[in-house]
């Protein structure tokens, strides 16, 4: 809670800063800030040591978000062999919001292990507080959601993600915005219907509910099977925390996933800055025209001397 | 021109022609010569030649990036959402445009009024940076005819390119008011000139506001990428004192550089004010240069004890870091001492061409270079490179274009 | 004997063959080969040769857990199901719902945080996890069509088959 009122007087101070007050516009755009995580939030476990590899998921996104045609059929295991640029395996883009890579793990008995990637759907998600036209929404279900209305192309948000997953349509010159999973915010979520590609998948690797049932759920999953999973689950406070978290039998590390992200959410290390602003603004102004008073007495002392020499002759 | 006037040639510096009628506006455009001379030398300049091949090659590609969208024109990489448009346009022109609000800060606010032959260069210098650092964004932008929508159609006010796109644009019609006076001269309009004097004070306390805020929120944003920028480029504390102080040198820098481009090539547009001062003032904004880069300095090496990010500096990275601390740090500011030391300009002048690069270095370096450090380094394509010496073209050729009309190098002869 | 019998019987959803491999008794007690049809959508039914899978399992309670009356053999189930009566059904439809994810069922699991078994897995999932589980670690078919034939449906879905995209595209890879 302090931290939410922390960020709305920041907010206030920063709306002030652009002389937006008067405007009352500030309000408005305060009124649809999201900062802090909803309680009943939906989201997704994922459990990585039941997937297949079989990329369902990817089809039923397709489907689902209406996208272009993929570059090879999904049934093509040749993806998984694909090394882009970075040594890095395939990312989201613009025509594929979830992507499923193999990550080939020395001495594990099941053999290669694949992990199913798209938006995390932060808590306070950092394209959200990054982007300066509001453009991003969490709503309460859990969902981060994007309006391409109003999207003016600046890609901050793809600088802010910290997972690599907002992807901008560059091949559009004429409506090109950013693409990224929503968790099927308007076909399935809002209706209390799990992401399309949560159903599609034939293994259940992923179970969908409201994210602190999640966190239980998956805790259990590991007491109960202390020898299989990695004690940990992934974005249950990465980065403030995410909707979809994830459970892995092989340290998160090796699985392409960032663990140096830390806990803070990425609006935190702006905070620094962000707590500036007013005081900028309001002693600036003050201690310049102090300066300049003081700088230009002596000034100010000659001119008059001057004039009454002046008058004096 | 420098040749011309060698012969004798008097450029158009006050309203009115020696049998007393008024200069008429094209009179004024083509400085007071006709047509045809005006041609000729244009013609005859080298310079004009380099530009030429430059717009011929890259006004085509820029008219593409419009039609054929980004993903044609740049990288278009979804891992390097920014690239030289911003890295140089943005993110490097704006700090070399920082002596806008220096000078008027120094001349109207301190009330050092030695300075005022370079105050318009350094109020020109910053209005002409902060417009073309706009274009660059426009071209960079995905949707450029929606550059207003922070402003009135959806706001982010938690943003901080919130703040930079209020602040740029707020500036920019602080610099375009601060400038009235001298297009005012030029044109005749003294009304304007005179409700402009009556508000410079407000203007300059705006203008140190606004610059403070935005050139730290140019350094902040990169703060939105803690887990991206190398560390040693990274500070979420200081990040943005990063980017102000050494906006503050780059500004002075950069107007050094500005005005001994003009000593040369604009020689004979510059008057003997300009001129006999431009010496002993190279060398007071030379201090206080010394002054920033040394403060700068200080704020680099204490963020990276803050963070103990000491065992980076023996990396291939930590050599790169170095490197860009000596070059762009510690040789101008030894260079800026010895200047002073000695009370010679044209060591100033060796220090700011030095610094200016220094600068652009550690924006790209920040930007580009050192940002994703853990994936891969992107190489710009070559169409980038063309539109951004194309936008960059074009800011040199308005640049002149002013300086070799309005009052900025020269006194107006009669001012009301 | 028989009564189990009738139970296993509603297991299947088509019945073809009877104890035609009478290679131990739990094997004689089960159907011979069954289609599981009931999620045919983007694939054809499966046809599941029930009597070889016995043949091969050590337990019945490899599949079935506790419902045939066994220990079953993961230790979490033991906790409670140490010694079960047979339950009335056998089938795995009874236990897994197809409808895992309908709203209405999710609704269900909501609404009483008390229920036991929460995180039953849906009729789908069990059917992947259970056969490819034991297929990956005693070698048995592991592709999607090795047990069921794509349908047209399927191969629209997975833009394969004629839905696949032109090969010209396959080098435009995407940073």
């Amino acid at each position: 809670m302090k931290k939410i009122d922390r960020r709305n007087f920041l907010k206030g101070g920063l709306a002030g800063g652009a002389a937006l007050a008067a405007t009352g516009k500030a309000t408005k755009a305060e009124a649809s800030g999201s900062f802090g995580g909803y309680p009943n939030s939906m989201g997704v476990l994922v459990d990585f040591t039941k997937c297949v590899g079989c990329r369902t998921c990817e089809a039923a996104c397709n489907k689902e978000q209406g996208l272009p045609a993929p570059d090879k059929p999904f049934t093509d295991k040749s993806v998984f062999d694909e090394i882009h640029h970075g040594k890095r395996h395939r990312r989201t883009t613009e025509k594929a919001f979830t992507v499923v890579n193999r990550y080939d793990i020395p001495g594990r008995a099941e053999g290669p292990i694949y992990r199913k990637f798209q938006c995390n759907h932060c808590q306070e998600p950092a394209c959200l507080t990054s982007c300066f036209v509001n453009a991003y929404t969490k709503t309460p279900e859990g969902a981060v959601i994007y309006n391409s209305k109003v999207c003016v192309g600046c890609r901050t948000c793809m600088i802010a993600c910290p997972f690599y997953v907002p992807a901008y349509a560059y091949s559009s010159a004429t409506n090109p915005i950013v693409r990224k999973c929503i968790m099927c915010y308007d076909t399935r979520l809002k209706f209390g219907r799990p992401p399309a590609c949560v159903e599609a998948c034939p293994q259940e690797v992923m179970v969908f509910g409201r994210r602190k049932d999640l966190i239980k759920m998956g805790h259990e999953r590991i007491k109960e099977h202390p020898d299989k999973y990695v004690d940990h689950i992934y974005g249950e406070n990465e980065v403030g925390g995410t909707s979809w978290l994830y459970l892995s039998d092989v340290p998160f590390d090796q699985v392409g996933f960032d663990t140096h992200l830390g806990n803070e959410p990425i609006i935190s290390y702006v905070k620094d800055f962000l707590a500036m602003v007013p005081i900028v603004l309001t002693v600036w102004p003050a201690l310049f025209t102090g300066f300049h008073l003081l700088a230009t007495r002596k000034e100010e002392a000659n001119t008059k001397e001057n004039e009454s020499k002046g008058r004096g002759v | 021109m420098n040749r011309l006037v060698g012969k004798g040639f008097k450029p158009i510096n006050s309203l009115t022609k020696s049998d007393g009628s008024r200069w008429t506006v094209k009179e004024k455009l083509l400085l007071g010569l006709t047509p045809g001379e005006y041609m000729k030398v244009q013609c005859r300049n080298p310079f004009n030649w380099i530009l030429w091949v430059i717009y011929i090659i890259g006004v085509p590609v820029l008219v593409g990036r419009f039609i054929n969208g980004l993903g044609w024109a740049t990288g278009g990489s979804y891992d390097y959402p920014w690239g030289l448009f911003l890295a140089w346009g943005l993110f490097t022109m704006v700090p070399l445009s920082a002596s806008g609000f220096m000078l008027g800060t120094t001349v109207e606010l301190f009330g050092r009024k030695d300075f005022k032959p370079i105050e318009r260069l350094g109020l020109l210098n910053g209005l002409l940076g902060y417009l073309f650092a706009v274009m660059f964004l426009q071209v960079d932008l995905g949707q450029p005819w929606r550059l207003i929508y922070p402003m009135f159609v959806s706001l982010g006010p938690a943003a901080v390119l919130f703040l930079v796109a209020w602040h740029v644009a707020t500036y920019l019609s602080v610099q375009v008011a601060e400038l009235v006076p001298a297009y005012s001269e030029w044109m005749g309009l003294p009304k304007a000139k005179k409700a402009i004097r009556s508000m410079v004070l407000g203007l300059t306390v705006a203008g140190i506001i606004l610059s403070t805020l935005h050139q730290g929120a140019l350094g902040a944003l990169f703060t939105y990428a803690p887990g991206k920028v190398h560390p040693l480029w990274y500070s979420s504390p200081f990040q943005w004192f990063h980017f102000l102080t050494s906006a503050i040198f780059a500004g002075l820098s950069m107007l050094i550089v500005v005005s001994t481009l003009s000593k040369w090539f604009l020689r004979w547009r510059c008057d003997d004010n300009f001129k006999q001062n431009l010496d002993k003032l190279t060398v007071g904004l030379g201090k206080g240069c010394s002054l920033a880069l040394v403060t700068y300095l200080v704020i680099k090496i204490i963020a990276v004890a803050h963070d103990n990010e000491w065992e980076y500096l023996f990396t291939g990275w930590g050599q790169y870091f170095m490197f860009e601390i000596t070059a762009g740090t510690i040789i101008p500011l030894i260079l800026y001492t010895m200047a002073v030391r000695r009370d010679s300009a044209s060591i100033a002048r060796v220090a700011a061409f030095i610094a200016v690069f220094g600068v652009a270095l550690n924006r790209i370096n920040t930007a580009l270079i050192a940002f994703n450090w853990k994936l891969y380094q992107e190489i710009p394509p070559w169409r980038e490179v063309v539109i951004v010496l194309t936008v960059y073209s074009t800011y040199i050729v308005v640049y002149r274009f002013i300086l070799a009309r309005m009052p900025i190098l020269y006194t107006w002869k009669d001012r009301n | 004997m028989g009564g189990k019998t009738k139970k296993l019987l509603r297991v299947a959803v088509v019945l073809a063959a009877w104890g035609l491999a009478p290679h131990a008794a739990l094997a004689a007690d089960g159907p011979g080969v069954v289609e599981l049809g009931s999620l045919s959508n983007l694939f054809e039914p499966v046809t599941f040769n029930h009597t070889m899978h016995t043949d091969v399992a050590k337990s019945c309670a490899e599949c079935h857990h506790h419902t045939l009356g066994d220990a079953p053999i993961d230790k979490t189930c033991a906790r409670c199901h140490r010694a079960n009566q047979p339950a009335d059904s056998v089938a795995c439809r009874e236990c897994h719902p197809a409808n895992r994810f309908a709203a209405d069922y999710l609704a269900k699991l909501e609404a009483n945080p008390q229920l036991y078994h929460t995180g039953k897995p849906g009729l789908k999932g069990v059917y992947h996890r259970k056969c490819l589980g034991c297929h990956r670690t005693m070698d048995g078919p592991t592709g999607c069509e090795d047990c069921h034939k794509m349908t047209e449906k399927g191969e629209a879905f997975y833009r394969t088959g004629k839905f696949a995209p032109p090969p010209a595209k396959h080098e435009a890879g995407e940073e």
